[in-house]
This record gives C-alpha cells, sequence and structure tokens, in this order.
C-alpha cells in the first residue's frame, strides 16, 4: 500500500480543498529525514467530513497542519477555494486563515491558561478587529451557547477549572468565531472519557450544520470516525491505504491494514472480543520507510512484488480506491 | 467472591481529601474482593473514583492529603492503618502497578536497562550479572523484539506502546501476585491498545498472578476481565461477573456507559447516545441516588433515598431502585 | 479594604510573612530614611571610639573612627537595594528580551545566544564581576582618580551584566516551552501576527517565572555587591551595607561587631528574597499542575 496516485481526486465545483502529491519532510542530523508525509493527494467537496485515520506517526497531524501551511509543505501543492497556499505570500497567507481553523488533541495545551474563556473565544475575532466591544461580547455569548456552555457561569473562568471534554467546547466555540469554511480537528476526542466522546462529536454534527462547515476529522481511532465522516481516507507511514465512504470500508475493508484496524476496534463484547486479530509489530521508522508498499513489512499478504514496486490507488467499486497489489475480496 | 479467601479485599473502603470547600469523598464505602488469579475490571468515568480506589488499596496515597478509612486485607495481612515501611515490603513482589501515562512514569534520564533491573537488584538483592539475564528475559516475556538493544535505550526512544511494555515489564520485574493496570491503554493508539490488553491477559495466566484493570473503557476491559465492577461518584453502582454484566447489565449507568462506547456496527450519520449533565459534585455528597441528576429513569424516590447495593444472582450486584431487569 | 488585605496575607506562611515585612521595612528605609536625616553619617563621636553594641546611645556601637554602625546601615540601605534592583530589574529585562526573542524565533540565532549565555555563565559570578569592575573602573592616568558615582555606575553595570545570562536563560527555557504548546499553533491558524502572539500569549506565561528567579537574583546580587566591596573594589566609603562590611574588615579583632551587623542585614535580605522567590515558583508550579 501506502501508495500514491490520483484516481481518487474529484473535479467539479464542489470540491473547497484539493491537496496534491503533498509531501513533508524534517531535517534529522546532517544528512536524513523524517518522511513524514510522501506524496499524498485528496480532495474534499463543500459539506463533507473527511476522516483520515492512521497510527501515530503515520503523519496524519503533520498533513493537518501542513495544509493550514503550519509550516509550508516541503512540496506538493494545497489549493483551497481556486487559491494556491503554498505560492503564497505571509500576509496573502494570513487573509486566508480565517476560512481554515483548527481543533487540537490536547484540550489543556490548546488553550492559554492566563486567559479567561471569554477572551480565548474573542481572540480570534481581536486579531481581525471584528465589530466592536459591545458586538465583539454577544458574539462570545452567542458561541459559547452554541457550544453548550452556560456563558454567564464560564465567561471569567480559566481554562484549568474545566475538564477536558469543557475545554474542547471552548476550543470549538473559538474555531468557529471566524465562521470558517474549513475545520481541522486533529484527535479533537482522544483524551477524553468515552462517555465525553459521544457528547464532543454530536457536538461537531451539530456545529457542522449550523455553521455550514466541512470538516476534516484527523484520529487513531476508527469507530470514533464512523459516526461522523462522509469520506475516510486511512494512511499508513505518510501514505494513503484507501480511501472510501465508511459503511463500505467497516462493511467491506479491501487494503489490509485497514483490515487490521478494522479488528482491532474494541467491542464491548466478551465473546467477541475473545477471538480479534491483531496486528504485530509496529511501523517502521519514517526515517527508513520500507522500499515499495510501506506497510509490505507486517502485512499478511506481501509478496515480492510489494517491496519492488509502490502500489497506486485505483477504484475496487464505486467511490473506493485501495493502494494494494493483492486487495483483499 | 465465591473464592472463602480472596488475595485483596476491601471492607467499608473510604478515601476523602481535604479541600478549600471541605472534605472531598473520593471513594465512599467500597466492598471489593480479588480472587487469586482473577482479573478484574474497574470502570467509571474520570472523576469516578477509579483511580483513588486502586492506589488507596495499595497504599500509595499521600497519607497527610488522603484520609482512609475501612480495612484493606491483602492475603491475611491487614494493612489498613500499615505504616509505608511496611507496605514497602508488599509493593513490587506483592502488588504492582503500571500507569496511563508511560512516559512519565519511566525516568527520561536513565536507561531502560537500568530501571528495570533497579527493583531487581534492591528487592531480590540480584547480583549485576543475573540481575540483566533477568531484565533481558522480561523484556523477551512482554514481546519485545531485540531486548539487548531496548535495554540500552533512552525512553523517549521508545514509542508509545514499546514504552508501556517496559513499563509492564518493570511491574513484572519481582514476580507480584496482584497487578493494578491503571488505564494501561489510553495513551496508546487503538492497534496498540489491542496488543497491550492481549498482552496482559497472557501475561496473567502465564503467571497465574491476579489483575485489577482501570479504565474509563467498558469495551477494553469486556474480553479481558473475570468481572467488572462500575464506579459512579466515589460507589461501586454495579458489579457482575463479565458475561453476566454484559448480557443483563441492571443499573442504568452501567447502561449509560455501554451506549456511548462508538461502535463499527452503529450505521454511521447517526448520532450518539450521550450521558447528558456530570458527575455530582463530590464535595456535595447526594442524599439520594448518586446517578439520580443524570438517569433518564429518575423518580422522586430515587432523589430522596440511596439505593442500597442489592444482590440480583450470585456475584451480581447493583445500586438501584428500578433496575433496567425489573419491574419498572 | 483593611479586611480585604489581611485576608489575603493571611494565606501566607509565618516565614514568608516575616520576609515581607523585612523587605517592606528595608524598602521604606531606602527611600525615607535619607530625606528625614539630618544628620552626616560620617558624623564622629570622638568620645565613643569603637565601643560595642548598646552603648551611648549606640544601638549597634561605633567602629574605630568612631562612625555610628546604625545610622551608617539607615544610610547604607538604600545603595545597596538600589543596586540590586537596578542590576536586577535591567539585567532581567534585558536578558527577557533576548531569552524570549531567541527562544521564540528558534535557529542560528537561538544557537548563538545559547552558547553566549552558556559561556557568560559557566564563569563564577564574582570573577565576572571583579573582571568587569577592574576594566571598567580604572583609571587610564595612575595618578588620577575614579570619581565614587563612576564606581557605583561600574558596580551596577558589572551586576547586570552577571543578571543578563541567569535570567535570559530561565526566559528562553520558559518560551522553548510555552511556545510549543498548541494554542500558539491555534493563535498562527488564526492569522495572529508573531507580535501578538509574544506579547499576549508568550510574555504573559514566561514572566513570572522570570519574577520567581529574580527575587533569587536580588539575593547573588547583595551577596556579589558586598564581596566587590570585601575585596576592594566595590561602593567606596561605607556608602553600602558590603561597604560597611569592609570597612570593618582591618579592625576585626578589636570591633567584631562592626561586621556582625552588616551581615545580619544582608543575610536577613538574602533569605527574604529566597522565601518570596520560592512563594512565587510554588504558586507557579501549583497553577501547572492543575493545567
Amino acid at each position: 500500500m501506502a501508495g500514491s496516485g490520483k484516481a481518487h481526486l474529484r473535479n467539479n465545483d464542489n470540491v473547497i480543498l484539493r491537496v496534491e502529491d503533498l509531501t513533508m519532510e524534517f531535517p534529522v542530523g546532517r544528512k536524513s529525514f523524517v518522511h513524514a508525509v510522501s506524496g499524498i493527494s485528496f480532495d474534499i467537496e463543500r459539506g463533507e467530513t473527511l476522516a483520515i485515520v492512521g497510527e501515530s506517526g503515520c503523519g496524519k497531524s503533520t498533513l493537518g497542519k501542513a495544509i493550514l501551511q503550519l509550516p509550508k509543505p516541503t512540496s506538493g501543492s494545497v489549493n483551497f477555494q481556486g487559491q494556491e497556499l503554498t505560492t503564497l505570500d505571509k500576509d496573502a497567507l494570513r487573509d486566508v486563515r480565517p476560512a481554515m481553523q483548527m481543533i487540537f488533541q490536547d484540550p489543556a495545551s490548546s488553550l492559554d491558561p492566563r486567559l479567561s474563556v471569554a477572551k480565548i473565544v474573542d481572540e480570534p475575532l481581536k486579531i481581525w478587529d471584528r465589530g466592536d466591544e459591545m458586538w465583539r461580547s454577544n458574539k462570545v455569548d452567542e458561541l459559547l451557547n452554541a457550544v453548550g456552555l452556560e456563558p454567564a457561569l464560564v465567561r471569567d473562568r480559566r481554562s484549568y477549572e474545566f475538564s477536558g471534554g469543557q475545554c474542547q467546547r471552548i476550543s470549538i466555540a473559538r474555531s468557529l468565531a471566524l465562521e470558517p469554511l474549513l475545520l481541522i480537528c486533529d484527535e479533537p476526542v482522544s483524551a477524553l472519557d468515552v462517555s465525553v466522546q459521544a457528547q464532543i462529536l454530536n457536538l461537531l454534527q451539530d456545529m457542522k450544520e449550523r455553521y455550514g462547515l466541512t470538516l476534516i476529522f484527523i484520529s487513531h481511532d476508527l469507530a470514533v470516525v464512523k459516526a461522523v465522516s462522509t469520506r475516510i481516507m486511512v494512511m499508513y507511514l505518510g501514505k494513503v491505504c484507501e480511501i472510501s465512504a465508511p459503511d463500505e470500508l467497516y462493511s467491506r475493508p479491501r487494503h489490509h491494514y485497514t483490515h487490521a484496524l478494522v479488528s482491532s476496534v474494541p467491542i464491548p463484547d466478551p465473546n467477541v472480543a475473545a477471538r480479534r486479530t491483531t496486528l504485530e509489530g509496529e511501523p517502521p521508522s519514517p526515517m527508513d520507510p520500507p522500499s515499495g508498499c510501506r506497510f509490505r513489512t507486517r502485512c499478511p499478504g506481501a509478496t515480492d512484488l510489494c517491496a519492488q514496486e509502490e502500489p497506486q490507488l485505483h477504484e475496487v467499486s464505486a467511490g473506493h480506491y485501495v493502494a494494494c497489489h493483492w486487495p483483499r475480496p | 467472591m465465591s473464592d472463602p479467601q480472596p488475595m485483596l479485599s476491601l471492607r467499608d473502603f473510604s478515601v476523602s481529601f481535604d479541600t478549600a470547600r471541605g472534605p472531598l469523598y473520593a471513594v465512599r464505602n467500597v466492598d471489593i474482593d480479588v480472587a487469586d488469579g482473577e482479573s478484574l475490571g474497574i470502570v467509571g468515568e474520570s472523576g469516578s473514583g477509579k483511580t483513588v480506589l486502586s492506589r488507596g488499596a495499595m497504599g500509595l496515597l499521600p497519607k497527610r492529603a488522603a484520609h482512609r478509612s475501612g480495612t484493606v486485607i491483602y492475603d491475611d495481612h491487614d494493612l489498613s492503618e500499615a505504616p509505608r515501611k511496611e507496605l514497602r515490603e508488599y509493593w513490587g513482589t506483592g502488588m504492582a502497578m503500571i500507569f496511563q501515562d508511560p512516559m512519565t512514569a519511566l525516568n527520561p534520564v536513565r536507561k531502560i536497562g537500568s530501571q528495570l533491573t533497579e527493583g531487581l537488584r534492591i528487592r531480590l538483592q540480584m547480583s549485576k550479572h543475573d540481575a540483566k539475564a533477568r531484565g533481558l528475559e522480561l523484556l523477551h516475556r512482554v514481546r519485545i523484539p531485540d531486548p539487548d538493544a531496548v535495554m540500552e535505550k533512552y525512553p523517549f526512544q521508545l514509542s508509545g506502546g514499546m514504552r508501556q511494555r517496559v513499563m509492564i515489564a518493570i511491574a513484572l520485574a519481582c514476580k507480584p501476585r496482584l497487578l493494578f493496570a491503571d488505564e494501561p491503554t489510553t495513551a496508546l493508539d487503538v492497534t496498540v491498545q489491542a496488543q497491550v490488553m492481549q498482552l496482559l491477559s497472557e501475561l496473567r495466566h502465564e503467571m497465574g498472578m491476579s489483575m485489577v484493570i482501570v479504565t474509563h473503557d467498558l469495551g477494553v476491559v469486556a474480553g479481558h476481565t473475570d468481572r467488572i465492577a462500575v464506579m459512579y461518584a466515589g460507589e461501586v453502582v454495579e458489579i457482575a461477573p463479565t458475561k453476566r454484566l454484559f448480557a443483563n447489565m441492571q443499573m442504568p449507568y452501567t447502561e449509560a456507559l455501554m451506549k456511548s462506547i462508538p461502535r463499527l456496527d452503529t450505521p454511521s450519520g447517526q448520532r450518539l447516545p450521550v450521558i447528558s449533565g456530570r458527575l455530582p459534585d463530590p464535595t456535595q455528597p447526594e442524599t439520594g441516588c448518586s446517578f439520580a441528576s443524570r438517569c433518564p429513569y429518575v423518580t422522586d424516590k430515587c432523589r430522596a433515598e440511596a439505593p442500597p447495593l442489592v444482590e440480583v444472582s450470585p456475584g451480581h450486584s447493583y445500586r438501584c431502585w428500578f433496575p433496567i431487569g425489573g419491574s419498572r | 479594604m483593611m479586611k480585604a488585605i489581611w485576608e489575603k496575607l493571611r494565606k501566607f506562611s509565618i516565614p514568608t510573612l516575616l520576609s515581607m515585612t523585612w523587605l517592606t521595612i528595608i524598602g521604606l528605609i531606602a527611600i525615607v530614611y535619607p530625606l528625614l536625616s539630618s544628620t552626616d553619617p560620617k558624623f564622629v563621636y570622638e568620645n565613643d571610639l569603637g565601643v560595642g553594641p548598646f552603648t551611648n546611645g549606640h544601638l549597634f556601637g561605633t567602629d574605630t573612627n568612631g562612625y555610628d554602625i546604625f545610622r551608617e546601615l539607615l544610610h547604607g540601605t538604600r545603595l545597596t537595594l538600589l543596586v540590586a534592583v537596578v542590576a536586577v530589574g535591567v539585567g532581567g529585562a534585558i536578558g527577557s528580551l533576548i531569552g524570549i526573542l531567541s527562544g521564540y524565533v528558534r535557529g542560528k540565532i537561538d544557537a548563538v545566544v545559547n552558547i553566549v549565555f552558556s559561556a557568560v555563565l559557566s564563569i563564577p559570578n564574582l570573577v565576572l564581576a571583579l573582571a568587569l569592575v577592574a576594566v571598567l573602573a580604572t583609571a587610564p592616568d595612575v595618578n588620577s582618580t575614579v570619581s565614587n558615582w563612576r564606581k557605583v555606575f561600574v558596580v551596577v553595570l558589572a551586576l547586570t551584566i552577571v543578571i543578563i545570562p541567569i535570567l535570559g536563560r530561565i526566559a528562553r527555557g520558559a518560551t522553548l516551552s510555552w511556545s510549543n504548546r498548541e494554542f500558539v499553533t491555534a493563535a498562527k491558524s488564526m492569522g495572529a501576527k508573531n507580535s501578538t502572539i509574544l506579547w499576549k500569549h508568550i510574555v504573559p506565561n514566561v514572566l513570572p517565572a522570570v519574577m520567581a528567579i529574580a527575587f533569587l537574583a536580588v539575593g547573588v546580587v547583595i551577596v556579589a555587591e558586598g564581596s566587590l566591596s570585601l575585596l576592594g573594589v566595590g561602593i567606596p566609603d561605607g556608602n553600602s551595607w558590603g561597604a560597611v562590611l569592609a570597612a570593618g574588615r582591618n579592625d576585626m579583632e578589636y570591633t567584631p561587631h562592626v561586621m556582625y551587623f552588616p551581615i545580619i542585614c544582608i543575610a536577613l535580605t538574602v533569605i527574604s528574597c529566597n522565601q518570596i522567590g520560592d512563594v512565587i515558583r510554588q504558586s507557579l508550579d501549583k497553577r501547572e499542575a492543575r493545567i
């Protein structure tokens, strides 16, 4: 797997973001590089929720930040609403920023502990000098209400007085202040209790409908993205394995890695849980990725071909693309 | 439970902390036994008292801040009032613990090898050579490939899953009879979670030890425990053999926890069931059922009077006036 | 109003309250004493040469020149504190500025700054100060003298240079850690300018850490200033505690009390500063633990 290719890209007016051959490498020492993201292409249509799923170290968070040019990718193109972001200068890029916002994994680290909740949510409005004091204050209240927090009770408190789930609500309120088109959620629920995860996932769904958002949802947990996504892209070691609509992907994963991910989701049933298959070993180092298909070192179906030739993404059924020489039936 | 001589037995066990707003009741009147060779899951949300319970049972809570009451009997020894010096005798060889975040639980500036053999050399008075041999064997046992190389590495050079394996190896170094695992997989990827849980189960059988797994995720412990205790607001609200609990849960909170787990077999694009509201303020104990404010089936009786722990079938108890299986 | 202050003070421990009291007292003395006192600190009591404490109205006694030690110490408080506060204030400001900028920008600039800080820190404080004073306060012509004000200025300058890398390094370290937090990335993604991020997010979080160490640095400076005086290159003529101490050194075997009292003043001040610095650091740690 872990292939390249652009067979899955769509060409219509609804595409809001189109990423092509995006590569991100970080220098390590004098000569070597971490190949965090290697030639990834994908697109998102307006109103879609694209889930990007993979293990830690597969480059999914780096990819999310690279879309925002934080930092700029090593090579490749990021086209947002017809505008090429990788070549924009600092000021032009700044003008695009309000349309793309991000939510982070660690709720505590993503909020400044010295600022009150009102100040945190107000920050983007202030940066862009939106409205007057009065208007901004009302807007902050409206946003806090929208994410299910009582403005009068929370406005003047600091982030460390809140639980993880509540911090994530504050983060969401802040990210919506500038009314973005695209919201990138980087593992927004993996630091939360299971019982709170569902609340935040539902909230994101509500916000998506209310504000007409397009979402990129980054997660390591297929079960979590199931409920919220309209399309899922599975990543392994900086490459795309499989792209499909969720129901198809879960019922019939074609890539061996996707299959392993699906079967490692814990099932809350003592009778089923005992006979699960798990993926052996750990991903190889992104400093020296395997030749050909990057998953071949852990793949049960790998052959010589997989070591020699990198598989390309190809359509196996309508809207379902796989980068594998020997896809599962 | 049925075992006449449980390995660990807590009776009327409570822990409270002093805070600016008065005493905070973290664990309230818990009775729990862990039998020899048994695997017990303790499940609850953050703030339910599950971590305090496991640390309190081991005697790891700071004596000055935490007020413990009730009895803790480990292997016929009453540890309730035991001074730290005596408790230390049991740590490592009797009871051991692994933590949620292996990065902070390991010393960042010492090699894995020295952290692993430390306990062996101090507790079991092994020679340097023997301790190293045993260390390698332990790393091998927790399925770490190339143990020789790992002994020479620092924690930051290992992945999260590998670090957790090292933590498990350290905990197992002195062959404990009871292993507490506090959220052992929460910080890990789903694929690695599955590996680590699998490993813990296998090790338990190989070494014949008892295990207490503390987690917020019912799904994680479903296939790896004999019994599960569900905790809410410092109390055990339901306890049952795992299969019976999943087949026949009585307490609405258990049901709500169960339903909130994201599953692969629910169709996409649906709203997920949630437990509305929040845990009650632990400094203000409720008069009625602690779950009353969030329970979908709440009645006036629930708000007025706290339900006692009642047993429906052997080993299956719950706290609820109107259990799900019963007549409502 | 008084009640609110009282409530706030009650939260502190006894040693902290004593430290605050001591620092307040010497602070007031430094400001007020020279305004109130019409007496020359160098007034010579010819009949009371080198008398012990509590003699003839001399609370701390006199030295062999007939100077009243108590009065000298009251008078010296101003310059002692002035040197300490200015050195730490200016040194801290410059150090923080360099540290925060270099920690935020990173890259080559940061590497250079880090090496310079480390190099300067590797020289013992006193040796560095001594070397600076020796270079800066030496008159070019052997026969001309260096004015007292220039001597004071040079001492302050030398101690400021000692402080810059101490506090600069703290600021740099804190900046490195805070600028890695995701709220900084979040601010960038909102389109905040670097200047806004530095001013709104980095500085307010870094300064408290610098403050805690700055109190410790005040102690370091006071001791260093005293040591310079003892070595004969500090503030001249008994105008600071260190200078009083240095003046008493010559007659140590006859009038040891001349040395006790400045030492006690220096020690109490250093201990108080350390105590306050610790309290600030602990309150920071508590907040960090909650984050």
